[in-house]
């Protein structure tokens, strides 16, 4: 493998990105949603009704849950509710730069062939592990980016309106694992399908519908979460990143195989 | 420098290519040319390295580059059909990816001597959005030979460019033979096959001809002499039959016949026509054009 080609390819992918800024808008929306969910929930709905979270019963399986945590006993019942909702909410910010890698990565093989951008890249020693390494790296990066930032400001948004120690147990081993390691794997994981479909399928729809499938474990886990008191601890964030390591892995032989230089360039039109 | 050995290409039961042989040398233009659809692009992916022969197989410099199609594409400057740049980039930009995905020691220096090289410094710092279909196609050009490969094939490098363009296009082809690589061109533009061209290859699936522009002339029409009088040619026609000649063209004062082996030197033509009182204006040998061959070739005439 050659990384300083794959470094051309990239840099060339984040020097495209650039007259693109429609790409980030999906990433944008959820991060946005993301970060207003728990403010509205947590802060807003009980500024404006004047009831408190710790009074309501629907609340009582986080209070419990969360003072288990030794961390946590410091916080009053109301901050620490707050501090569950925050904390499951960003199961919900992994979930933006997945949106935007998803358009990103949809659009990088069918993309690259539709404007006849992709023979002359074929044309030179490049190989297809190294080229698809670079569309899938040239959507993650500024996927992660964009996520890294929604959590400044979702921190930010906690410190500034949640009680007093909300904002610090975001940043605790925990939400730092799901937002740091969990969530760029998942990302990994949506985009690599995403462009291993991009590079099968000739039409940016399908290739970004297949991908879409990866939100729904995401999905189900930020359900799980909040049905069911569900706790997603270190050692669950460590198996799902081990198995989402194990699938992508999987998923990038599998896309050398599948990409049929041949088929894309005789067949594609 | 580049080989196609007994290239044979299939895509499920069509055959694209079948059985080609030839070879491009060194400081050699040679032009590919043949119908849409003749595989004359399959062929030219073939000698790049982009997709595999079915049979047959490729030759760089006597050395077969199956297995071995990233190094072939290293050695090899492939300019596509259509340019390919990224619109949102610039010129440099553009490049400088390819520079880099060359693994040229210093990119920036290879991108700057291309740059002045084909006369682009000035638009250096454009988007390519912004290049007219000319400028465009000079920067692919340069694209093609950053890497400065030994054999370049072009893929129809002045199809829909205006006649300046084409022309500056040709001046840079001309200047690859000077510079000893071996180009190997694509074209439906027989026109610029008879400027360019070295040696033709006729490509219809199979290989139909393959020769000088001259040869071909002569292997698809043979000697030709065209003959202009003073008066009226039709009368002097039944002479020249007399005399052995046939395939006579008469067309106002001129006649147009083959000067096959055995029939009469051409004093002695001119002798005969002027002793039977006919007024001679001009006789010289008839060139058909390329494009008369390329027809006569395609209906199935003598290769």
């Amino acid at each position: 493998m050659n990384w300083a080609r794959i470094a051309a390819l990239l840099g060339k992918e984040l020097a495209d990105l650039r007259g693109r800024p429609g790409l980030f808008f999906p990433a944008l929306f959820t991060g946005l949603i993301a970060t207003l969910m728990p403010v509205f929930i947590a802060v807003l709905v009980p500024a404006f009704t004047g009831e408190r979270l710790s009074d309501s019963s629907d609340f009582q399986i986080a209070t419990e849950l969360f003072q288990r945590e030794s961390w946590a006993r410091a916080l009053d019942p109301e901050a620490a509710i707050q501090a569950w909702l925050f904390q499951q909410f960003l199961v919900l910010l992994v979930l933006s730069p997945v949106a935007a890698s998803m358009s990103i990565a949809a659009h990088s093989v069918i993309g690259e062939k539709q404007a006849r951008t992709l023979e002359p890249i074929l044309a030179t020693p490049i190989t297809t592990f190294e080229l698809l390494v670079a569309k899938i790296l040239g959507a993650l990066v500024p996927a992660l980016a964009l996520s890294f930032a929604c959590f400044a400001v979702y921190v930010g948004a906690a410190a500034l309106l949640a009680r007093a120690g909300v904002a610090w147990t975001l940043l605790l081993p925990r939400p730092l694992a799901v937002l740091f390691v969990m969530g760029p794997m998942a990302s990994l994981t949506s985009l690599t399908l995403a462009v291993c479909v991009s590079s099968r399928v000739n039409d940016t729809r399908s290739a970004q519908q297949l991908a879409v499938l990866v939100v729904l474990p995401i999905t189900g886990l930020l359900v799980a979460q909040m049905a069911a008191g569900f706790v997603v601890t270190i050692p669950v964030i460590l198996l799902i990143t081990s198995v989402m390591a194990a699938i992508n892995i999987g998923l990038i032989r599998l896309g050398v195989s599948l990409f049929d230089r041949e088929t894309i360039l005789t067949r594609w039109k | 420098m580049l080989q196609a050995e007994s290239l044979t290409k299939t895509f499920g039961p069509r055959v694209a290519v079948d059985r080609l042989s030839f070879d491009v040398h060194a400081g050699e233009i040679f032009a590919l040319v043949g119908p849409n659809g003749a595989g004359k692009t399959t062929t030219l992916r073939m000698l790049a390295g982009l997709i595999s022969p079915s049979s047959g197989a490729v030759r760089f410099n006597g050395q077969p580059t199956a297995g071995a199609e990233s190094a072939l594409r290293s050695s090899i400057g492939f300019l596509t059909e259509a340019p390919g740049l990224w619109d949102r980039l610039t010129v440099r930009e553009n490049l400088r990816v390819h520079a880099r995905l060359h693994g040229l020691p210093r990119p920036d220096r290879a991108v700057d001597s291309a740059l002045d090289l084909f006369g682009i410094s000035n638009r250096a710092a454009e988007p390519t959005a912004v290049l007219s279909k000319g400028l465009r196609q000079r920067v692919a050009l340069a694209r093609t030979l950053l890497h400065d490969p030994g054999a370049v094939l072009l893929d129809e490098p002045t199809s829909g460019l205006d006649p300046e363009s084409a022309r500056d296009v040709r001046e840079l082809v001309t200047r690859l033979r000077h510079e000893r690589r071996a180009v190997l061109i694509s074209t439906h533009n027989l026109d610029e096959v008879e400027r360019l061209a070295d040696r033709v290859a006729v490509l219809n699936t199979s290989l139909v001809a393959l020769d000088t522009p001259q040869s071909l002339r002569a292997r698809a029409f043979g000697a030709r002499l065209r003959i202009r009088f003073a008066g009226p040619a039709m009368a002097r026609a039944d002479i020249l039959r007399h005399m052995g000649f046939a395939d006579l063209h008469v067309e106002g004062n001129t006649i147009s016949l083959a000067a096959a082996a055995g029939t009469p030197r051409t004093p002695d033509v001119v002798r005969r026509l002027v002793e039977s009182g006919a007024e001679i204006e001009a006789i010289e040998p008839e060139e058909p054009s390329l494009e008369q061959v390329y027809l006569r070739l395609m209906k199935g005439g003598r290769p």
